[in-house]
């Protein structure tokens, strides 16, 4: 892997991590509502790494674009950290229906996008 | 216009300060930056148990829950800190959309069984990893008062 791929990489992180931060800050943690900002940017980022697998499974993609749109801009768009802490501050606010569904739903939507993108793709 | 009722003014959308956006996308690469070398310390075919996004994910959940359960309390805690440390650097660091390519990967290879145990792992792991930063950051933003101040009458 080239230090210009890993860099953009990087750079790529960093604009993912921006956008997440923006569509959070638009969509903040309510009541009623599960956290809808980090549940929105993991599936779509989930959705754009399965189509990712496939394109590259038939050599569509590079594996060096796979790494900067990856593991790069899909890996900084997501987030597995907040998700967990948003689900356990869930739990002690009470809710523990919306902190079972937030879990079950992300996972749910995420594997069920990246599944049918990866087998879309391929 | 004499007679109208004062229409309350709608609540506008204000974005976040620049200051916390540009926090967030130097935060973006730092965490972004060390992912991607435990990454390639750590490295994995796509249908074998990825241990370092596994790792990454429960050490930024930890990290996390330790932050918003403790530091993230402290009164005067600049916004752009949080932004940055909490979205930018372990926002980036850890990563929803490896763990469900790497279930895709997996399973579509057939290791079922390993497949099902990262997923319950993560999951199970992760929140045990959020929970368990969250109370001991608890515990330190209740310490009530810095050690080794003798009671003598003093005040800070």
């Amino acid at each position: 892997m080239s230090a210009l791929v890993v860099a953009a990489a990087i750079v790529g992180g960093s604009a993912g991590a921006v956008i997440r931060f923006l569509v959070s800050h638009r969509l903040p943690v309510v009541r009623g509502h599960l956290p809808r900002g980090v549940l929105i940017v993991n599936v779509l980022g989930s959705a754009i790494g399965g189509a990712l697998l496939g394109l590259v499974e038939r050599t569509a993609v590079s594996s060096e674009w796979q790494y900067i749109v990856v593991s790069g801009v899909c890996g900084g768009l997501t987030t597995f950290s907040t998700w967990t802490v948003e689900t356990i501050e869930l739990v002690d606010g009470g809710r523990w229906r919306a902190a079972v569904l937030n879990v079950l739903v992300s996972l749910v939507l995420g594997f069920g996008v990246a599944l049918g993108a990866y087998l879309l793709c391929r | 216009m004499a007679g109208m009722p004062p229409t309350p003014a709608k609540p506008v959308y204000r974005g976040p300060a620049k200051r916390e956006v540009l926090a967030v996308a130097i935060g973006g690469l730092i965490g972004t930056g060390c992912r991607l070398a435990i990454d390639a310390a750590l490295p994995h075919a796509g249908h074998a148990f990825p241990w370092s996004t596994f790792l990454i994910n429960l050490l930024g959940a930890l990290v996390l829950g330790w932050l918003v359960g403790g530091l993230w309390k402290v009164p005067g805690m600049p916004r752009w800190v949080r932004a940055g440390v909490g979205a930018g650097v372990l926002g980036s660091f850890t990563t929803f959309s490896a763990v469900m390519v790497s279930l895709v990967g997996m399973s579509t290879s057939g290791v079922i069984g390993e497949t099902l145990v990262y997923l319950l792992l993560s999951v199970v792991l992760g929140l045990g990893a959020a929970t368990l930063g969250l109370r001991l950051g608890t515990l330190e933003a209740h310490r009530r008062m810095p050690r080794g101040i003798s009671d003598q009458g003093e005040t800070l």
